[in-house]
C-alpha cells in the first residue's frame, strides 16, 4: 500500500470528468462483449478486465435468488449496461411525471437542481461546491473522486482492497454489478485525519449522471474518521430499470466510519444493492440507511466485525407506499472477541406497501465477549400493507450477549387523540407520531438532511390518512 | 485419514479405497420410501383404494419435494448425522397384545396406550373415561369398525403439512395409527396418556396419531417417546428411526393440553409432524420437552381458523454431546381475535446444536390478533451453537400484539452470584439455575409422575454433561 504521505503528495487533476473517450452506450443486453467493450473504453489495466470477465462468468452461473422480492420481472436483456457519464438521456422536463415534480417543490428543491435530479439537466451549483470542497480535501490528504478515477490514479491502493470486502461471488447482483461497474466514489482518508466536514457523494455524483452500477470504495485508514452521505431526499427520476451498486468500506483499526444513505429512487427502479464494511480492531463503523423510493430495494447494510473490540451500528429505516416493497436489514458478523453491535430497524408500510426486515446476527466460534443487540419496530398504517420480520440470529459462542426484540403495530390511537386535543389535525398529529417513530434515524443524520428527510415523510403521509 | 498399510497389503486388489461418501447437510438417503415399500403396507394393512392412492399421492410429493422447501430455513438444515440408508420399517400394522385392554393404567390417568416397537402393549381406559364415551383405539379398528371415520380423517393427507417432504413420507408409508377420539362435551380431568417405545437398531417406526376433539370438551394428553431396552447404543450399532405425527383437530369451545416427552437414545433419529387445527374459541397448550435423539427434526403447525381460538406452546431442549434439535413452528391466524403465544428454550451443554425456527403469520382476516414469539438460548460450552430465525409474516395492522424477542447468553452471573452467596457451589448454583431455566415447560406436564420423572432426565442430563465435558469444551 502507497504510504499516506505518498498519497498526499500525489498529484491528480482537479478534472471533474476522466479524460478518456467514452464509448456513447453499449447495446442493450449483457454479453461478455459488452463487458470487454466497457472496460475497453475506460482503458483498464488487464487485471480489472479479467476481474469483470470473472464477474461475468459467475454472474451467468448463478441463479435469481428465490427468495426476497419479486425479481421475475427484470428483463436483463433490455437493460443498457453502460451509458457514456456527463450526458443524460435525452428527455424534457415535460416528460417527469407530475408527483415528482410536485416532491421537488415541496421539499423545496432549487429550480436547477430539480432539472438535474429528473435528469433533464445538468447541476452547476453542485460542481461549485465539490470544487471547493476538493480542494479542502486535498491539503489533508483525503482523496475523494469517482471509482474509475480512483483506478487510474492510486493503482496500488485501489488494487489492494477493490473486491476485498463484495467478491464478485457474493451474490448474483454483485456479480454483475462486478462486471459492468462505472462510477461511484473512491474515498481514502490517511492515518489519523479527521475528516471535518461529510463528503457528500450527492455533489460530486452530480457532476456525473448518476450510475445504475455505481461501486464505491472507501478505505480509512488508522486512526482516522470520516462521514460519508450517499443521495438525497429528493426522488432521483430516471428511467433505469435496475440499480445494483456495490459499496465496500474497510476500517482499519481505530479509525471511525460512518455511511449514511436516503435512497429515494423513483418508484418503478429495482435497487439491488450490497453494502458490506470490514471492521478492524478498535474501529467503529455505522450505517445509516433509509429507503423511502423505489419499486423494490433489497439491501442489507453489513458489518464484519474482524478486530477485536470493533464496534457496529446500523440504523435502518424503510417506508414502503403504493406498489412498494422494502426488502431491508442489516447484518453483523462478529469474527472477533469483545466485539459490539448494535442494530435498530423501523419501518413503516402503508397504501398497499410491504416491508420486509431480514438480518443476520452471528457470532462464530473464538469471538468471545461479544454484545449483540437487535430492535425492529414496524408500523402499519392501513388494511392491505404488509410487513415481514425474518432476523437470524445464530450464536456459536457460550459467552455471548445477545438480544433481539421486534414488534409490530399500528399507530396508537390514544397519542393521536391525544395530539388533536392540543388543536393538531389529524393529519398533523398522525405526521407527528410517525415521525417520532423515526426520530432514531432522524436525530442521526446532519440538520439540512434531517429537515428536508421529514419533509419527506411528511409529503409520503399525505393522503395515507382517508 | 492414514491408510492402514496392512489392509492396503491384505486387499492390493482392491478397485478404489473404500472412502465414505461426502454428505450434505441437507443430505438424507431413505433408500425404503419407494412405491414397492408403499404397496407393501398398503396391502399388508388391506387398504382401501383411497388409502392407497392416498399413499402414492404422498410418496409422489415426497420425491417431488426438497428436503426443506421454506427459503428462510435452507441454510440451517443438517441431516449429516442421520445415517439411515440401512433401516427398513416393519411394513405391517402393529399386532394388539391380547392382554392390552387390561393394562394397568399410570398412576392418576384416564386412558392409556402404548405401543412397543410394532407391537401394542397397552389399551386401556378407566371406566370413567369409558363411560364418557371416549375412543381409543388403533387405526386398524377404526377401519374395521367406521371405515367412513377413517376416510374422513386421514384422506389428502389430512392435517400434515403439503409442502414437507418428511410429512409426506409418514403420509405414505405410516403402518401404525392411533385413534383418539374425545366426544362432545366430555370434561377428563385425568390425562390420556400415549407412549411409544422404539430403537430396536435398523428400524424404522412411522407412526400416525389422529386427536381429534369435540365440541365443548377438555382434555389433557402425555405424550412419550423413549427408547426401548433394545435400542442401540454402542458406535457400530446401526441406527434407529422413528417418525411420529400428532394431527389435532379441535372443535369449538374445547381445549387440549398436550404435554410431550422426547427422550430416545443418541442413536435414534426422529422426526416429528405436530399439527392443530382450532375452531371457534378453542385452545391447545403444548409443552413439549425435547431431550434425546442424535437429530431430532420437529414440526408443529397451529392453525388458528375459529375466532377467538388460542396457542399456548412452549418448548425447551436440553442437549448434550452433539445432538442436534431442528425445530419449526409454523403458526398461521386466521380467525379473528386469536391468540399465539409461543416460547422456545434451549440449554446447551457440549456440542449440542439447536435451531429455533419460528413464523408467525398474521392473515388479512385475522383482525385483533395477538401473537408472541419468543426463542432463547443458552449455551453451557464454547462448542455448542443456538440458531434462533423468530419469523413474522403481517397481513393486518389492526392487531392488538404482535412482538418477538430472543436472547442468547451463558448463565447469568449475577444470578450464580446471588445463589453462591446463599451458600451453594458453583455446581449446584449453576445445576439450579439451568433446570429452574427450562422449568416453565415441566410445570406443565399434566401427571405428577412424569412431572418428576422429567426433572430426573434433565437432573440426569445435566449429571453426565458434569462428569463427561468434552476435552475441547474447557475453557
Amino acid at each position: 500500500m502507497a504510504s499516506s504521505a505518498e498519497i498526499v503528495s500525489s498529484e491528480y487533476q482537479f478534472g471533474f470528468h476522466d479524460e478518456v473517450e467514452y464509448l456513447e452506450e453499449t447495446k442493450a443486453g449483457l454479453t461478455r462483449d459488452t463487458v470487454e467493450e466497457i472496460s475497453r473504453f475506460k482503458g483498464e489495466p488487464q487485471w480489472m478486465l479479467d476481474f469483470r470477465l470473472r464477474a461475468y462468468a459467475h454472474f451467468l452461473s448463478r441463479p435469481m435468488p428465490t427468495w426476497g422480492g419479486e425479481l421475475a420481472n427484470i428483463d436483463m436483456s433490455k437493460i443498457v449496461y453502460y451509458r457514456k457519464p456527463s450526458q443524460g438521456e435525452e428527455k424534457s422536463w415535460d416528460d417527469v411525471p407530475d408527483k415528482i415534480k410536485k416532491t421537488f417543490e415541496r421539499l423545496g428543491i432549487p429550480e436547477a437542481e430539480r432539472k438535474f435530479l429528473a435528469g433533464v439537466g445538468a447541476q452547476y451549483d453542485s460542481e461549485v461546491v465539490y470544487h471547493s470542497v476538493r480542494e479542502e480535501l486535498s491539503k489533508i490528504g483525503v482523496v475523494f473522486m469517482g471509482t474509475d478515477q480512483g483506478l487510474k490514479e492510486y493503482p496500488e491502493l485501489f488494487k489492494k482492497y477493490f473486491a476485498t470486502v463484495v467478491p464478485p461471488e457474493d451474490n448474483k447482483f454483485a456479480a454483475l454489478n462486478s462486471a459492468v461497474w462505472s462510477g461511484g466514489s473512491f474515498v481514502y482518508v490517511p492515518k489519523g485525519v479527521e475528516v471535518p466536514l461529510p463528503l457528500q457523494a450527492y455533489f460530486r455524483i452530480n457532476a456525473e449522471n448518476t450510475g445504475q452500477f455505481e461501486r464505491t470504495l472507501i478505505i480509512v485508514d488508522e486512526g482516522a474518521k470520516v462521514h460519508y452521505i450517499e443521495g438525497c431526499t429528493a426522488p432521483i427520476y430516471t428511467t433505469d430499470a435496475l440499480h445494483a451498486a456495490v459499496v465496500e468500506v474497510i476500517a482499519l483499526p481505530g479509525s471511525k466510519v460512518r455511511y449514511t444513505t436516503i435512497q429515494n429512487w423513483s418508484n418503478d427502479v429495482y435497487n439491488l444493492v450490497t453494502k458490506r464494511a470490514h471492521a478492524h480492531a478498535n474501529s467503529t463503523v455505522e450505517w445509516i440507511d433509509a429507503n423511502t423510493g423505489s419499486k423494490l430495494t433489497m439491501k442489507y447494510p453489513s458489518i464484519w466485525l474482524r478486530g477485536e473490540g470493533a464496534t457496529a451500528e446500523v440504523i435502518s429505516v424503510a417506508v414502503a407506499g403504493k406498489g412498494q416493497h422494502q426488502d431491508t436489514g442489516a447484518k453483523a458478523i462478529h469474527l472477533a472477541p469483545n466485539t459490539r453491535s448494535r442494530i435498530i430497524s423501523k419501518s413503516i408500510s402503508k397504501d398497499g406497501g410491504r416491508t420486509t426486515y431480514r438480518g443476520q446476527l452471528k457470532v462464530v466460534p473464538g469471538a468471545t465477549g461479544v454484545v449483540a443487540s437487535v430492535r425492529c419496530d414496524a408500523l402499519l398504517l392501513d388494511e392491505g400493507s404488509r410487513s415481514d420480520t425474518y432476523p437470524y440470529i445464530d450464536i456459536q459462542e457460550d459467552d455471548t450477549t445477545m438480544t433481539h426484540e421486534a414488534t409490530v403495530g399500528k399507530i396508537s390511537q390514544d397519542q393521536v387523540f391525544y395530539l388533536m386535543s392540543r388543536g393538531l389535525t389529524e393529519n398533523e398529529a398522525t405526521n407527528l407520531v410517525v415521525q417520532g417513530f423515526l426520530e432514531v434515524f432522524t436525530k442521526e443524520l446532519p440538520m439540512e438532511y434531517a429537515i428536508e428527510f421529514n419533509r419527506l415523510v411528511k409529503l409520503e403521509m399525505e393522503g395515507s390518512l382517508g | 485419514m492414514k491408510a492402514d498399510p496392512q489392509q492396503a497389503a491384505a486387499a492390493p486388489a482392491a478397485p478404489a479405497p473404500a472412502t465414505a461418501i461426502r454428505r450434505g447437510p441437507a443430505d438424507l438417503t431413505l433408500s425404503f420410501v419407494n412405491d414397492a415399500t408403499v404397496r407393501f403396507t398398503a396391502a399388508a394393512a388391506g387398504d382401501a383404494e383411497w388409502l392407497l392412492a392416498d399413499r402414492l399421492a404422498g410418496l409422489a410429493a415426497f420425491n417431488a419435494l426438497p428436503i426443506e422447501t421454506n427459503p428462510l430455513y435452507t441454510t440451517y438444515v443438517d441431516l449429516r448425522n442421520a445415517h439411515l440408508d440401512e433401516v427398513r420399517p416393519y411394513g405391517t400394522a402393529p399386532s394388539v397384545a391380547d392382554d392390552a385392554a387390561g393394562a394397568p393404567l399410570p398412576d392418576g390417568a384416564a386412558a392409556f396406550a402404548e405401543v412397543c416397537e410394532n407391537r401394542v402393549t397397552a389399551l386401556a381406559m378407566s371406566p370413567e373415561a369409558r363411560a364418557g364415551g371416549l375412543i381409543l383405539e388403533t387405526l386398524e379398528t377404526t377401519r374395521a369398525r367406521d371405515p367412513k371415520l377413517l376416510r374422513e380423517l386421514l384422506e389428502g393427507g389430512c392435517a400434515l403439512p403439503e409442502n414437507d417432504k418428511l410429512a409426506q413420507m409418514t403420509r405414505a408409508l405410516w403402518s401404525a395409527g392411533l385413534l383418539l377420539r374425545i366426544p362432545d362435551g366430555l370434561r377428563l380431568e385425568k390425562p390420556v396418556v400415549l407412549r411409544h417405545v422404539v430403537g430396536t437398531p435398523g428400524t424404522a417406526v412411522i407412526a400416525r396419531t389422529i386427536i381429534s376433539v369435540g365440541r365443548d370438551a377438555e382434555v389433557s394428553v402425555l405424550e412419550e417417546q423413549v427408547s426401548s431396552s433394545t435400542a442401540p447404543s454402542g458406535p457400530s450399532d446401526p441406527q434407529a428411526f422413528f417418525a411420529g405425527t400428532t394431527e389435532v383437530r379441535i372443535d369449538a369451545g374445547s381445549s387440549l393440553s398436550f404435554a410431550g416427552l422426547q427422550d430416545l437414545s443418541l442413536r435414534q433419529i426422529a422426526f416429528q409432524h405436530r399439527s392443530a387445527v382450532l375452531g371457534k374459541a378453542a385452545s391447545v397448550r403444548w409443552a413439549l420437552a425435547q431431550l434425546g435423539s442424535r437429530v431430532i427434526r420437529s414440526r408443529i403447525d397451529n392453525t388458528l381458523e375459529g375466532d377467538g381460538s388460542t396457542v399456548e406452546q412452549a418448548e425447551i431442549v436440553f442437549g448434550s454431546a452433539d445432538q442436534l434439535f431442528d425445530l419449526t413452528s409454523y403458526t398461521r391466524h386466521t380467525g379473528r381475535d386469536t391468540t399465539g403465544n409461543l416460547l422456545s428454550k434451549g440449554a446447551l451443554a457440549d456440542k449440542s446444536r439447536v435451531y429455533m425456527k419460528g413464523l408467525a403469520t398474521i392473515d388479512h382476516t385475522a383482525h385483533g390478533t395477538d401473537s408472541y414469539l419468543g426463542e432463547f438460548g443458552m449455551l453451557l460450552s464454547r462448542q455448542a451453537r443456538s440458531v434462533a430465525i423468530p419469523s413474522l409474516e403481517i397481513d393486518q395492522p389492526d392487531c392488538r400484539r404482535v412482538a418477538h424477542a430472543s436472547s442468547v447468553g451463558p448463565i447469568d452471573e449475577t444470578q450464580l452470584f446471588y445463589l453462591e452467596s446463599r451458600g451453594l457451589s458453583p455446581e449446584e448454583a449453576r445445576k439450579l439455575i439451568v433446570l429452574g431455566y427450562l422449568e416453565p415447560v415441566v410445570a406443565r406436564v399434566p401427571l405428577e409422575s412424569a412431572r418428576e420423572r422429567l426433572r430426573e432426565l434433565l437432573e440426569a442430563k445435566w449429571e453426565a454433561r458434569v462428569v463427561a465435558p468434552p476435552a475441547a469444551a474447557v475453557a
